[in-house]
């Protein structure tokens, strides 16, 4: 039996067994890796994790179940078990689950290589490693890299979904990811430490795109300047120049998040926790008119790139605050269901064993038209924070911070040197009311978002522009 | 499935070598779980797992590839095997290459329980249990999970190693809601199934939610810090995680500059990796090189003891694997704290302005070599005032450094908590902790 033949056979025989609703995904996420420490390479590493998930809904209660034995025997077996599980539990269902009735599709789509994978030779991409290292080692004058660690992979990811509603979704779709990790070291001055994830979606022109080279040096050079130059924050309230690396963040942690309808629901609360966002809040204002934030799996080469979600509905861009609004939610079938309305696609699995849960694909903060200098212009104290390593966010999306890696002074409109470790700490509705002014180039930055039970992690986009928020008052890492 | 696996199992590591690999280990895992998923007091999913991974490792001229496949058959696994010969050659010598260690001979633990296996099948009674034992307190609803496994692996090496292991596991866990405010969370993780600690788990997550109903805001400060088991075993775990060598070398610890004989931490401290207790399900008798696990401290009374090693970075280090290989990196398999003598209630008596934390969640790191880190409570905070809680209080954070963290501990509680769950992923057995002049920070606008 092919793939295609055995993902409709497990949907058929769900259905014969009286699921209501019944759903199958083949998916296979292959990956090679290469992994080196100061540019010599410790390994290489290949893995592939290929089965089918199957999801039913039986007497309101929702089974899973996954196995990687693609043989007739193993996948009826998977479907029985989950269709017996979510029978068992029925019982204990106080509002059973129903899906709403969106539009599901038929469709094949795949993610085009420009340079194939294969377009580099293994020496090639090992002299990667090297290079990069060697550009690392000699960056800085007086301090030491004693360590850089780079993670290179190449992954495709490969679905066939199929459920009793009739969607009929193939999708390939080959992604690129460089990890690393620097630390900058001076006996006198302690550390400081970079850690950076790259990635998106297509092939090795993604590489080219990252001018790995170029910044490196030039981040190294500046993280032994923030060692033996920077200093504390200014105590009073100053204007933060928020980079559109943090922004990035920011979005993903307090509009993202929060607008997962299946969190708002309480689906995660024992996990990543609920939301401030409680039902009924749609229409409340959270900032002010410059704050839009959009997320939009439709985007062309981005890390969470897709066309057609795991329910087998189409994608679009989704308006989660629209100036300063909390415009709309992310949903699948079954949150729609409860609000009224339909889903927008935004049901994911990070793997065959995983079931589709609402999640993010690249989200970010709808630019203005302010040059970076005209953010700065008209600051009189202020700091501008470009990149950062430690934030968190509480379980409900509304108190977080975001300690500044490179951060500079800002005096009389111009940059002054750098600050050492500044914390931005503020709430959701703080940020999005204090931005005033919005700058015009779009950035994306790549991730991998967890959540689940068990955590998926899946890979995601996240950007904006750099931003002006008016009077903060910064904190500063302990030392 | 014993025979099943270890015949697969050797039947790679003879491919490996026969396709022209020096050396090469199999290591097969297969489990059947069910894990059923809670949110407002009923299951949200009920999911179900049968899969068989298998992890080869493989090494040319002293070249290392990792492979980790759950293919759909063993010709596709040999398929990959043979192709790959080609990527080692153009490898470079890998800087962490050691042999392959002389099998030793596995701890025999008794890991499996078979009340537990049998509730595979239909875990619903142990969910109406949990969600009826959390609702025996004034609660709104519960959130949360249970997930019970049976583990089987097989491990060969070409060093003639060719162990089999098979094991049980339960992890459960609640978060209860009370009114506006109240929440509690609490966890346990064992090989066993016990109900009545599974209903001690949901009625301590349940009282917390009921005790922290309107809670009062605190400004931030610098507070003695009493660390709930489930907060201890957060942040323990990345002290636990960061005593592998492999993350030194990696630049991801505080250990980084540190050596065996140094002083990290309080002497009331002492952290031990437990590989081998049946009770904690991260007990395994051999690792994944085949070399047999034993008990040992990572901090013995303040002093940094024991550097975790896998047969590669214990040679780069000149000495003995300890057994947590991870054939590229070392790990803890179950982190235990030793007790003190205090109940909670002494412990809350020893401070005079502090913060009872009950739990917490994403905790990230500035640097790892300096273990600049912060922390978000959740859930249940009290403040205590001259050795009484006198509010509960709202989320603030932990803002401070692991070595001063670790430094400051000044007494510990003498019961001990089984916790394990999404934020605390290495199982560990600790007490409350008390730990002196921690900063606080919270959202300045």
């Amino acid at each position: 039996m092919s793939l295609e033949d055995l993902v409709l056979y497990a949907v058929d025989y769900a259905r014969e067994l009286g699921a209501s609703y019944a759903e199958a995904r083949y998916h296979k996420n292959t990956s090679f890796s290469i992994v080196s420490r100061n540019g010599t390479i410790m390994g290489a590493g290949q893995e592939l994790k290929e089965g089918i998930g199957i999801r039913v809904l039986v007497d309101g209660a929702l089974g899973f179940s996954a196995t990687n034995q693609l043989d007739n025997e193993n996948v009826r077996e998977a479907v029985e078990k989950a269709y017996r599980l979510a029978k068992a539990h029925a019982r204990l269902m106080k509002k059973p689950i129903e899906f709403d009735d969106s539009r599901v599709g038929r469709a094949r789509y795949s993610v085009v290589e420009k340079k194939p994978f294969t377009s580099m030779s293994l020496d090639e991409k090992i002299n990667v490693h090297r290079e990069l290292w060697d550009i690392v080692s000699k960056a800085p004058s007086e301090a030491k890299v004693p360590v850089f660690f780079l993670n290179y992979i190449e992954s495709i990811e490969e679905k066939i979904v199929a459920n009793s509603d009739g969607a009929f979704i193939v999708s390939r779709i080959p992604r690129l990811t460089v990890f690393y990790n620097l630390v900058v070291m001076s006996p006198q001055q302690g550390s400081i430490q970079r850690f950076e994830q790259l990635g998106a979606s297509g092939g090795l022109e993604n590489l080219e795109e990252w001018s790995l080279y170029e910044t490196l040096d030039n981040d190294v050079k500046v993280y032994e300047k923030i060692l033996y130059e920077a200093k504390e924050p200014p105590k009073q309230e100053v204007d933060v120049i928020v980079g559109s690396e943090v922004v990035g963040l920011v979005v993903h942690e307090s509009c993202g998040h929060p607008s997962e309808a299946d969190r708002i629901l309480g689906r995660e609360a024992a996990q990543a926790g609920m939301s401030f966002i409680r039902p009924g809040m749609l229409g409340e204002r959270i900032g002010n008119e410059n704050a839009t934030v959009i997320d939009d799996p439709t985007i062309p080469g981005s890390y969470g790139f897709y066309l057609y979600d795991d329910e087998g509905v189409s994608a679009r861009p989704r308006y989660l605050y629209r100036n300063g609004i909390i415009y709309e939610h992310l949903h699948n079938r079954w949150t729609a269901k409860i609000y009224g309305t339909h889903s927008n696609a935004a049901s994911r699995a990070m793997d065959y064993a995983s079931e589709p849960i609402i999640r993010m694909a690249n989200t970010y903060f709808k630019p203005g038209d302010y040059s970076f200098e005209e953010l700065l212009e008209d600051v009189k104290l202020g700091v501008y924070i470009k990149s950062y390593m430690e934030w968190n966010i509480d379980d409900t999306r509304w108190s977080q911070r975001y300690v500044g890696l490179e951060a500079y002074l800002v005096e009389n409109g111009e940059l002054k040197g750098f600050v050492r470790n500044p914390v931005l700490e503020v709430t959701t509705k703080a940020f999005y009311s204090k931005v005033d002014a919005v700058g015009k180039e779009l950035r994306f930055y790549a991730g991998t978002c967890g959540k689940g039970e068990p955590a998926q992690g899946v890979p995601v986009w996240f950007g904006g522009p750099d931003l002006r928020l008016r009077k903060i008052r910064l904190g500063v890492a302990p030392k | 499935m014993r025979e099943e696996l270890l015949d697969a199992s050797k039947k790679l590591v003879e491919k490996a070598l026969s396709e022209g690999y020096d050396e090469a280990a199999a290591l097969l895992q297969q489990r059947r779980t069910v894990m059923v998923k809670l949110a407002n007091s009923e299951p949200s999913v009920i999911q179900r797992w049968k899969d068989l991974v298998l992890n080869i490792y493989l090494v040319k001229n002293k070249k290392i590839l990792v492979i980790s496949l759950s293919p759909k058959t063993l010709s596709e696994v040999e398929k990959t095997i043979k192709e790959l010969i080609d990527v080692a050659d153009k490898l470079y010598e890998s800087p962490f290459y050691a042999p392959l260690p002389e099998p030793g001979e596995p701890v025999k633990l008794d890991l499996v329980d078979k009340k537990l296996l049998e509730k595979i099948e239909d875990p619903s009674e142990i969910v109406e249990r949990m969600i009826e034992a959390a609702h025996r307190e004034k609660i709104d609803y519960v959130a949360g999970m249970v997930e019970l496994s049976y583990n089987e692996k097989a491990l060969a090496t070409s060093k003639d190693a060719s162990f089999y292991e098979d094991s049980t596991s339960i992890q459960a866990y609640l978060r209860a809601f009370a009114g506006e405010d109240g929440s509690g969370q609490w966890s346990i993780g064992s090989r066993r199934l016990n109900l009545e600690k599974i209903e001690e788990m949901a009625l301590i997550a349940a009282r917390y939610a009921v005790d922290s109903r309107n809670r009062e805001s605190i400004e931030p400060g610098v507070y003695d810090i009493i660390l709930s088991p489930m907060v201890a075993g957060n942040l323990l775990r990345l002290v636990g995680m960061m005593a592998s060598a492999f993350m030194a070398f990696m630049g991801m610890s505080m250990f980084m500059n540190k050596k065996p004989g140094d002083k990290v931490g309080s002497e009331k401290l002492t952290l031990i990796d437990d590989a081998v207790n049946p009770e904690l399900p991260g007990s395994t008798g051999f690792d994944d090189e085949g070399v047999a696990t034993y008990s040992k401290p990572i901090i013995e009374k303040g002093v940094f003891k024991t550097m975790l090693h896998n047969s590669k970075t214990a040679a780069k280090m000149g000495v003995k694997s300890t057994g947590n290989a991870g054939w590229i990196s070392p790990r803890p398999w179950n982190l235990v704290v030793e007790e003190g003598s205090y109940g909670l209630d002494e412990l809350i008596g020893e401070v005079k302005k502090g913060i009872l934390v009950t739990n917490n969640w994403y905790t990230r790191l500035q640097n790892y070599v300096e273990g600049v880190f912060s922390t978000i409570t959740r859930d249940a905070l009290f403040l205590i005032e001259s050795g009484r809680i006198v509010k509960p209080i709202e989320k603030i954070r932990i803002a401070d450094t692991l070595p001063r963290l670790l430094s400051n501990i000044d007494a510990l509680g003498r019961e001990r908590y089984d916790i394990w769950w999404w934020e605390v992923e290495i199982p560990t057995r600790t007490p409350y902790i008390l730990v002196r002049q921690i900063h606080t920070s919270k959202h300045t606008v």
